[in-house]
């Protein structure tokens, strides 16, 4: 009766549809579903409509909320109605009902409301309709854990099943449920499929135990499934049961050693000799997919000596003419890693892997070419020379999508060299045309950065100049702050490019960049391009509608040197100049302005010896990326690094902040009592890469700070960045002038480094008569401290959490104790001696971690604290120091006492 | 390992959604990608193949305007993920007979089966397109009709494919063909760059062997060549034994039943090329007079065969007048790009395509030089010159048929202006 209402209802509701879409609509689409399925020509009407309705609803994803509830309902009554049902063709109305179920989830509707309808008709013998019943429970189970329990009845009854593909289908499906109250319905059909007699059931019991060890890890360790799959890792006769062994083990062993030592000494067995022999003698049997992961294990081991190293290569050496990118990659990680202390061999390496990564970045697809192309940059970088003749792979196709082209111009400007530059020029100028704007730009760029590596620039400078003649703004902007660079490398080009620069239009110079450089030029060779003074007039008086305080940064001082040149042209110049700049609302722009008209009040010889120094030409331009980071990601070869040219650690980073975070919480790290156990080398060395992030980081942050607001950084910066590397000589004097009472003490808490930078600013600040007070005895003297702190740890922890950071500091040292320091005991004596006291410690070489508190003399009990949490790193000779403080405004006093007290530690 | 696989239509909806790992992965990745790759400086579709977000690392690769993008949390080797992608896109593409939104739409739980098996637990599985095809029947029309028929269910092969449990990966026990035949194709494409002046800049061949066995029971192939010094690199289906190769030059393998790809081949430092195309370019007052030149330069033996050029003209361009003296042009308006079909050059003249373009006010130059691209096909004859010697069969005693046939096709192959 109630069906038979809902019935009515729902035609009623379909006819209702049927008056809304236009009758045209209705017949085309009736058209399409009968189309798409003869079948339903014999069913019912209602069935019929449904599709018609539930197919358009696919189609054009629109259904609203009441409609697709009545669909779901209708499933639902539909479904029950089947469950009992064994009439003939049953099975087909089933799929249908099946299907449509399937593809509402796949559009993203959630059906979980039909678990139960779906489970009570999985009973069939279709496979079809198993492998979709199949789908659905592992969709939803996880949403109905209770509900669940009852796939478990069918599945464990298909795990019996006669045919071996129902019994592996039905094995992952019961591992893939992920409900973690039914792991026991689980342990006993693993066990049986592990031992199956059929090698794809064997497959999939496999990954079953990782998965396993996912949802529950105590029950697939109890149960010893590890050791079963190390029976089968070795003896099974289907090697893509030991591909499943290997990599499930791997995982679980990975993760259990965080905790066991038991675990780590079978990771280590699992990267052991027999094993890696044992993959290796069969290394053809495996699919190339179990070849990738047998290959990425064998990078991991480290042969006894160089003759198994060359046997393991002789081995591997037919896995590079491998059709599939994968392996090939894989394979040259493990010749790379094998050979790594062997710089011939390595030179030779590079040689036979040339061929295959050449024929992949030409032949595969374009995004494979993409991945294999960063590959390649990495060896590049590492080893121009080499792939110097074969710079025509890396000319751009018209088909490449931009970023395969992006990473090319890369390619050609780290391969350029003597020989081949000429036609890498002529190549990329033709770039410079290109329709795709970025790439013009990229390769603009790269005919620079060529021009500024190599010695014979002659004919780089003249296609640079024909850029400028093509009369593009973005083209001309581009070329002129490369022609600014060369020009500060090479000041001998200055005649033939100020001939060309000159004839730049101002008008066509828009982007920041481009205006600074010709701001700049016109500044500096302004003696001899005739009409300068006119040009610069003409930006001073578009002063107010400078977006861009770069630009009147650098306007202030093109004025300023124009004057030194040519002073009865430019007086008024740069009076209108230095007004604008002290009316100016940036703070730099309005230091700056202040800081030359002081300058200037002193007289004219001193303000050009500040502003306008003679210039060395530049050598080297600073690299962007360290070689240490690059040699950190070429140990990461083969990984998603390389693409992203970052360490894992810079992108991976906070995925494992759970597992590994122990930065910010000192109870993670163990007590002094109990030193060290608990952070293991995997660990620390993701803790150590943690430390180089922070110390990268917060050096810019420290420098950022530094200059806020204050002449003397400002100038400092701007001056280094139009000639880094040769200070100028009135700073010298300067400095020289002040080191007798600055030097000392500072070179005392710092370290040489540092030295030259702190005396020059404190040169300068006493130049501006800021009357610097600076006590010779060193800070200390202010501050003292506690020599009995008494502070436990829950208040230290408590403490910690709850204090904001006073003070960070980097700190790098060159003695030798501390690079040999082995254990935390040598330093905490030597802090305790300084009254810094040890709350806990831990780490291994080259990374530890210390927790110090300290407290203020003669402060009530419980206050007065400072809390310090410092990282060391030996290798890297560097320490990264949080501070905390109850009483913040001492915090930077104590800092300096932390620093010194380290500082000695190292130079004992 | 791989998490997840989302296929996305080329209006950026999730078509389809397989999780491999316990922790599924949202939808709204997708999103994220989607306006990354609407938003992303670079043309359209055109971002690049391994991304990271805010909390997943994207791989994606694009076929015929349909993304696949899987997504991971842990570091792993880019090309396994990007290779397996192209793998479950050609794949899917054999099995559907195309990639495109209707096909997905419609054979969903083809394709949800498909996935299943070739991946598990996040790492791939059984990606041999031949072996899938055992475990999961395709599509195709006759398996419709009949299930139609007869009622039965039919997407879904009731054995396990013949070559798992085999001691050869590739190749099940107890084949048998009643004709026993195999046929290779060579097949060649040429990549070029010639600038304006006809100046070969770039040139390289690529080479695949494609083979089409069918053979009955366990048999030995080897297949040597004239001359084997000019291939420059070479790689082979896991099949052929690379230590035969390495001594003799000779391809010696047990083949897989059906069609596989032998092996792939790069011909380097190729001198000449087969046709010639000399555009010129000249400009007056806002117009721009068009004049290509076409015919052989290097006769290649066998008759040079449907060339194609297509000239994308900048989108600067307000109309476009061409004519040729031989073979039609074609103009597509919304992405002016005008195709001159030649076809096979003719004895008496030498094709030319003349005309004008009219710029937009204001312009006297194009912005930028477009570049032509050229395709051509040559039956009979492969460019590098490499040649079949022969072909012998061991371990059976039958004698097959055997059948060799050579295509070299434009690639890449285009010309600066």
């Amino acid at each position: 009766m109630e069906s038979h209402n809902q019935l009515t209802s729902y035609l009623q509701h379909s006819f209702e549809c049927c008056l809304l879409v236009s009758f045209c609509f209705c017949v085309l689409l009736l058209f399409i579903s009968l189309r798409r399925s003869a079948l339903l020509l014999s069913f019912p009407l209602s069935i019929c409509f449904l599709d018609l309705l539930t197919h358009s609803a696919c189609v054009r994803s629109i259904m609203n909320a009441d409609n697709r509830k009545g669909e779901l309902a209708d499933l639902k009554t539909q479904l029950r109605q089947l469950a009992g049902s064994r009439a003939a063709g049953v099975e087909d109305v089933k799929r249908e009902l099946y299907k449509k179920v399937i593809s509402y989830m796949t559009i993203g509707i959630d059906v979980s409301g039909l678990f139960s309808e779906m489970v009570m008709c999985s009973a069939t013998s279709d496979l079809v309709l198993k492998k979709m019943c199949y789908l659905y429970v592992g969709s939803y189970a996880k949403v109905h854990p209770d509900l669940a329990l009852l796939t478990i009845n069918f599945l464990q009854k298909d795990c019996r099943d006669d045919d071996p593909m129902i019994r592996g289908l039905a094995l992952r499906s019961l591992c893939s449920l992920r409900v973690k109250n039914l792991v026991e319905y689980l342990v006993g059909p693993l066990r049986t499929g592990l031992k199956d007699n059929n090698g794809y059931v064997r497959t999939v019991a496999a990954m079953g135990v990782l998965k396993l060890y996912h949802i529950a890890p105590s029950a697939c360790t109890d149960n010893d499934f590890p050791a079963t799959l190390k029976g089968l890792l070795i003896h099974d006769p289907d090697a893509q049961v030991v591909a499943n062994c290997l990599s499930a083990l791997q995982e679980i062993y990975t993760l259990e050693a965080a905790s066991s030592e038991a675990a780590l000494k079978e990771r280590e067995l699992l990267f052991g000799r027999p094993v890696i022999y044992a993959l290796l003698n069969r290394i053809k049997e495996f699919t190339e997919w179990a070849q990738c992961l047998v290959l990425d294990v064998v990078s991991k081991y480290v042969p006894a000596d160089p003759n198994e190293s060359f046997d393991i290569m002789n081995v591997l050496e037919d896995r590079l003419q491998h059709a599939n990118s994968a392996v090939v990659l894989a394979t040259i990680k493990v010749f790379l890693q094998l050979t790594i202390s062997m710089a011939d061999v390595h030179q030779q390496v590079y040689e036979r892997i040339k061929a295959p990564l050449l024929t992949l970045i030409s032949s595969g697809s374009s995004e494979q070419s993409y991945a294999v192309l960063s590959h390649l940059h990495l060896l590049v970088m590492r080893a121009p020379m080499l792939f110097s003749s074969d710079y025509k792979h890396f000319y751009c196709r018209y088909s490449d999508p931009s970023y395969v082209k992006k990473l090319k111009i890369e390619m050609l400007t780290a391969v350029a060299n003597e020989s081949n530059m000429y036609e890498i020029v002529t190549e990329l100028s033709e770039y410079a045309a290109n329709v795709d704007v970025a790439i013009t730009r990229e390769a603009i760029r790269a005919v620079g950065r060529i021009a500024l590596q190599l010695y014979d620039v002659n004919a780089i400078v003249d296609r640079l100049l024909q850029f400028l003649e093509m009369e593009k703004d973005y083209v001309t902007a581009e070329t002129l702050v490369l022609v600014k660079d060369l020009l500060r490398k090479y000041p001998q080009w200055s005649h033939d490019c100020i001939a060309v620069v000159g004839n730049v239009s101002s008008n066509t110079v828009q982007e920041p960049k481009a205006k600074s450089a010709l701001i700049w030029m016109l500044g500096e060779y302004s003696h001899d391009m005739l009409d300068a003074p006119y040009v610069l007039e003409g930006f001073v008086e578009g002063w107010a509608e400078e977006d861009s305080a770069e630009v009147r940064l650098e306007l202030l001082s093109a004025v300023s040197k124009l004057f030194f040149k040519r002073p009865p042209e430019s007086q008024k110049i740069l009076g209108a100049a230095l007004a604008a700049g002290i009316a100016d609302a940036h703070q730099d722009v309005h230091d700056r302005a202040l800081f030359y008209y002081r300058l200037l009040q002193q007289g004219v010889e001193v303000a050009e010896c500040v502003i306008n120094p003679p210039k060395q030409a530049v050598s080297v331009f600073a690299d962007t990326q360290s070689s240490e980071i690059k040699d950190r990601i070429f140990d990461e070869f083969n990984s998603l690094s390389v693409v992203y040219r970052e360490p894992s650690f810079m992108f991976l980073d906070k995925e494992h902040r759970g597992a590994y975070d122990y930065s910010e919480d000192p109870a993670a790290v163990s007590l002094v009592s109990a030193p060290a156990d608990l952070v293991l080398p995997s660990q620390s060395l993701e803790a150590n890469d943690n430390d180089l992030l922070l110390s990268a980081s917060e050096k810019e942050e420290s420098r950022g700070t530094a200059s806020n607001g204050s002449y003397v950084p400002d100038f400092l910066t701007y001056e280094s960045s139009s000639a880094p590397r040769s200070p100028s000589p009135p700073l010298q004097v300067v400095a020289n002038r002040n080191s007798s009472i600055g030097s000392a003490p500072v070179a005392r808490a710092t370290t040489a480094g540092r030295t030259s930078q702190a005396v020059s600013a404190l040169g300068i600040d006493d130049l501006l008569g800021l009357n610097l007070t600076f006590s010779p005895g060193g800070p200390s003297l202010s501050l003292k401290l506690n020599s009995k702190p008494a502070l436990d740890p829950a208040t230290f922890q408590r403490k910690w959490g709850q204090l904001p950071i006073a003070l960070t500091m980097d700190h790098s040292f060159f003695g030798q104790p501390l690079a040999a320091l082995s254990g935390p005991q040598p330093l905490l004596r030597h802090m305790q001696e300084n009254l810094i006291h040890c709350m806990a410690s831990g780490g291994q070489v080259p990374q530890f971690k210390f927790f110090f508190f300290a407290q203020k003399v003669e402060s009530p009990p419980g206050t007065g604290f400072f809390l310090v949490e410092c990282l060391l790193n030996t290798s890297t000779a560097s320490a990264n120091v949080k501070i905390k403080a109850d009483d913040t405004s001492v915090a930077s006093k104590f800092g300096d006492i932390f620093r010194s007290a380290l500082t000695s530690f190292s130079l004992a | 390992m791989l998490q997840c696989i989302f296929i996305l239509s080329d209006s950026g909806e999730v078509m389809l959604e397989k999780q491999w790992m316990g922790k599924r992965v949202d939808r709204s990745i997708c999103t994220w990608f989607w306006t990354q790759a609407r938003s992303s400086n670079y043309d359209e579709h055109s971002v690049p193949s391994v991304l990271a977000s805010p909390t997943y690392y994207l791989m994606n690769i694009v076929r015929d305007g349909i993304t696949f993008l899987a997504c991971t949390e842990s570091e792993m080797p880019p090309l396994l993920g990007i290779e397996f992608l192209c793998r479950v896109a050609d794949v899917l593409a054999d099995y559907l007979g195309g990639i495109n939104e209707d096909l997905i739409k419609d054979n969903f739980v083809i394709v949800y089966e498909v996935l299943d098996e070739m991946m598990d637990g996040g790492f791939p599985s059984t990606t041999e397109p031949n072996v899938l095809k055992e475990l999961i029947a395709p599509p195709n029309l006759v398996s419709r009709v009949l299930s139609v028929v007869t009622g039965a269910s039919s997407s879904l092969n009731n054995t396990l494919p013949l070559a798992m449990g085999s001691k050869v990966p590739w190749r099940g026990d107890g084949i048998k063909h009643s004709n026993n035949e195999i046929y290779f194709d060579l097949v060649e494409e040429m990549d070029a760059v010639l600038n304006r002046d006809g100046f070969l800049i770039k040139g390289e061949v690529y080479g695949e062997i494609h083979a089409n066995c069918r053979l009955s029971g366990m048999p030995e192939v080897s297949l040597s060549f004239s001359n084997p010094a000019i291939l420059n690199d070479i790689s082979f289906h896991p099949c052929v034994r690379y230590k035969v190769w390495e001594s003799n030059r000779v391809l010696s393998f047990l083949p897989p039943d059906g069609a596989f790809k032998l092996t792939s081949y790069r011909v380097k430092g190729l001198k000449s090329t087969p046709v010639y195309v000399r555009p010129q370019l000249t400009f007056s007052e806002g117009i721009c007079h068009v004049n290509v030149m076409l015919g052989i330069r290097n006769d290649p033996g066998k008759p040079v065969d449907s060339i194609v050029v297509q000239l994308p003209w900048p989108s600067t361009i307000t109309s476009v007048d061409l004519t040729a003296n031989h073979g039609t042009v074609t103009q597509n308006h919304g992405t002016k790009v005008s195709t001159w079909s030649v076809g096979r050059i003719p004895r008496d003249k030498s094709p030319c395509l003349t005309g004008t373009l009219k710029l937009q006010p204001g312009l006297t130059k194009l912005p930028h030089y477009p570049t032509l691209l050229v395709g051509f096909k040559i039956m009979g004859a492969t460019l590098s010159g490499l040649k079949v010697d022969k072909m012998d069969l061991q371990g059976e005693s039958y004698r097959p048929h055997k059948g060799f046939r050579a295509v070299t096709r434009a690639g890449n192959y285009e010309i600066r202006t």
